[in-house]
């Protein structure tokens, strides 16, 4: 397992409860996680986007603390946005700004950076990644991969300390899969990736398993994996889709 | 996406909404006709034994839907007290007051299925003017099956703004928003095409 | 046709989507309610005819019992209350402006759209509102106007956010731009 150098673990979360008009999306969560590489496995609707969302500060626990890097995210926004960063499924979803320097400018002027300041980083992040010919681009003519990078490359340009991935494969093909994989592998910050996909996680430090909004399990991906798997397959056999949610 | 009916279910859930509708705009064109500030205490009086009837709760929903005037009450009693008016003041306020309870009633006892039946029978006379019926359900049904993923999707753009700043979004998280709603129309568009078109 | 329906009805659901939506702000803090740049919107964007057919849909559907404006206000009560001028408005509103923009060829698509959202958006629905208040607050139109001049700053910036917002929509999605098409 590889460590972080800070003292301070990846994140920790002690009973958390997480309950939105009366329903229970995540309850009594408490885990201590201390690695470089998270995954976060369970099926739709399991609370992982709930506690992905709890992770960046987005939603603020009904009952429970939790800390990342060395903050609460939620009450502490302004210290934050320094320290997590996330990326969520849908870029359409996410992207606000019509170029894509303006994207990935707008993180680092709500961190104080000043105008030249922060144009020097723009250009800079946009180098590292090879892609210094985007700065102009325009959003809506990128396709759904290479949108998916600008949300990328607008995170980490933040330098977060931690960086979330909210399902970030979702509806996109083969190639640009493998592509942004491969840009994932690069980042030097820890990683918390959420995913229903259990392949994606196999070279992970740490596993966590997220079922009907409890923690059902943790531990190396060769333990909780295959776990996870054998139990998907079982409810694949099957009828829940049946059940309509309340 | 849920409407304003009441779960509480009284008698008039019953009754066919047209004939409520046309009781509801008599009955609004007398308050506006009367003038006297102890008439309207008594439709105030009676409309609220009305809802009383349906029970505490029903009562209390009633009430509470009356709320948001309170500004423009606290406006008009004030203007009238400097204008030394009271009586006028609280006319006012009252048939305010009743005017807003008397629609709520007719919307908190009617289902949203009935109101648009009573649209349909309404339209129909127009169809040979070139209005088409069909199409109005159908935007209605859009209206009502959008209007939350557009809501779900303002609120991720407003978490993605968040999550990049200390502060509330601001106004350009609208300029993807309505992106999404005109990308979202042309998928519709060819949905409705695709199985058989207008 | 049916993308002339489609675009209608998800501006509708735009509008009721923005009330549903908190407040965004302005900068230094300042909250705005969106509902009404949306109103300004469809007109900018869907043209005369169109937008104010969508704001319609959203007036209908309020009258027949959904909560779609902000705060979730909605059902025949906000018809007897102070604002149903407004309301009524709307759609004349979207009307005028949507023409202003169709019809207006000079100077750039986004100060078009902010004039005809200032005529239109601003204008005509306060006329409307005011008669409207005047009638059931029992006051003149003077008075009346008293009542609600301060909130005219707030909207006139949303009518130049309407001319921001139809200008970069133009550039994101120009066939979309009915009252340009």
């Amino acid at each position: 397992m590889v460590k972080q150098t800070q003292d301070s673990p990846t994140f920790a979360l002690q009973n958390v409860f997480v309950t939105r008009d009366e329903k229970s999306i995540l309850r009594d969560v408490s885990v201590h996680v201390d690695a470089l590489r998270v995954g976060v496995v369970g099926r739709n609707g399991s609370g992982k986007t709930t506690l992905a969302r709890v992770l960046a500060g987005l939603v603020e626990p009904s009952a429970g603390t939790v800390q990342i890097g060395d903050i609460d995210p939620a009450k502490n926004r302004k210290a934050a946005i320094n320290i997590v960063g996330i990326l969520f499924q849908n870029p359409d979803h996410q992207i606000i700004f019509p170029t894509v320097e303006e994207e990935i400018a707008f993180g680092l002027l709500q961190q104080g950076f000043g105008k030249a300041e922060v144009a020097e980083m723009v250009a800079k992040t946009l180098a590292e990644f090879g892609k210094s010919h985007w700065a102009k681009a325009a959003i809506h003519q990128l396709s759904q991969g290479q949108k998916q990078l600008v949300c990328l490359m607008s995170v980490l340009a933040m330098k977060p300390r931690v960086v979330i991935l909210d399902e970030p494969f979702s509806g996109l093909d083969l190639p640009t899969k493998m592509q942004l994989a491969r840009y994932f592998e690069r980042i030097t910050s820890a990683i918390i990736h959420i995913s229903h996909d259990p392949d994606l996680l196999t070279t992970y430090d740490h596993v966590l398993w997220i079922d009907e909004g409890a923690l059902r399990g943790q531990g190396a991906p060769q333990v909780v994996l295959p776990d996870f798997i054998t139990q998907m397959q079982k409810i694949g056999e099957a009828d829940d889709i049946a059940d309509l949610t309340d | 996406m849920i409407s304003l009916t009441s779960p509480i279910r009284t008698c008039a859930h019953n009754w066919p909404a047209g004939p409520k509708l046309m009781a509801l705009c008599f009955a609004t064109m007398v308050l506006f006709a009367q003038n006297g500030v102890m008439f309207h205490l008594s439709v105030f009086a009676l409309v609220m034994a009305i809802y009383a009837l349906a029970g505490r709760t029903f009562l209390r929903f009633g009430l509470t839907r009356l709320r948001g005037l309170w500004p423009f009450i606290a406006v008009v009693m004030i203007w009238h007290s400097l204008t030394k008016d009271t009586t006028l003041g609280a006319t006012i306020s009252l048939r305010l007051l009743n005017a807003v309870a008397m629609a709520n009633l007719v919307t908190l006892t009617t289902k949203l299925s009935d109101m648009i039946t009573v649209v349909q029978w309404m339209t129909t006379p127009l169809r040979r003017f070139g209005l088409r019926t069909k199409q109005l359900e159908l935007g209605i049904a859009l209206v009502v099956r959008f209007t939350p993923v557009l809501a779900y999707k303002g609120m991720q753009l407003a978490d993605a703004w968040r999550a990049r700043s200390g502060k509330r979004p601001k106004w350009q998280t609208i300029v993807p928003l309505a992106v999404l709603a005109i990308d979202d129309a042309e998928y519709v568009a060819d949905a409705i095409k695709a199985r058989g078109g207008l | 046709m049916e993308r002339n329906l489609a675009l209608i009805a998800l501006f509708a659901a735009l509008i009721a989507a923005l009330g549903l939506i908190p407040a965004f702000t302005l900068g230094f803090g300042v909250p705005i309610t969106a509902q009404t740049l949306g109103v300004m919107l469809c007109g900018t964007v869907l043209g005369a005819k169109r937008g104010a057919l969508a704001v319609l849909l959203v007036v209908l559907l309020v009258a027949l019992g959904l909560p779609l404006l902000a705060g979730g206000r909605g059902g025949l009560g906000v018809f007897a209350s102070p604002t149903v001028g407004f309301l009524v408005g709307w759609p004349i509103g979207a009307f005028v402006t949507g023409f202003i923009v169709e019809k207006l060829r000079f100077g750039s698509l986004g100060m078009t759209a902010a004039f005809a959202s200032v005529v239109g958006g601003i204008l005509v629905v306060y006329v409307s509102g005011v008669i409207g208040l005047s009638i059931v607050l029992d006051k003149t139109i003077p008075e009346a106007t008293l009542l609600v001049v301060a909130f005219i700053p707030g909207d006139l910036i949303k009518a130049i956010l309407a001319g921001v917002v139809t200008s970069a929509l133009y550039t994101a999605r120009p066939n979309s731009v009915l009252s340009r098409a």
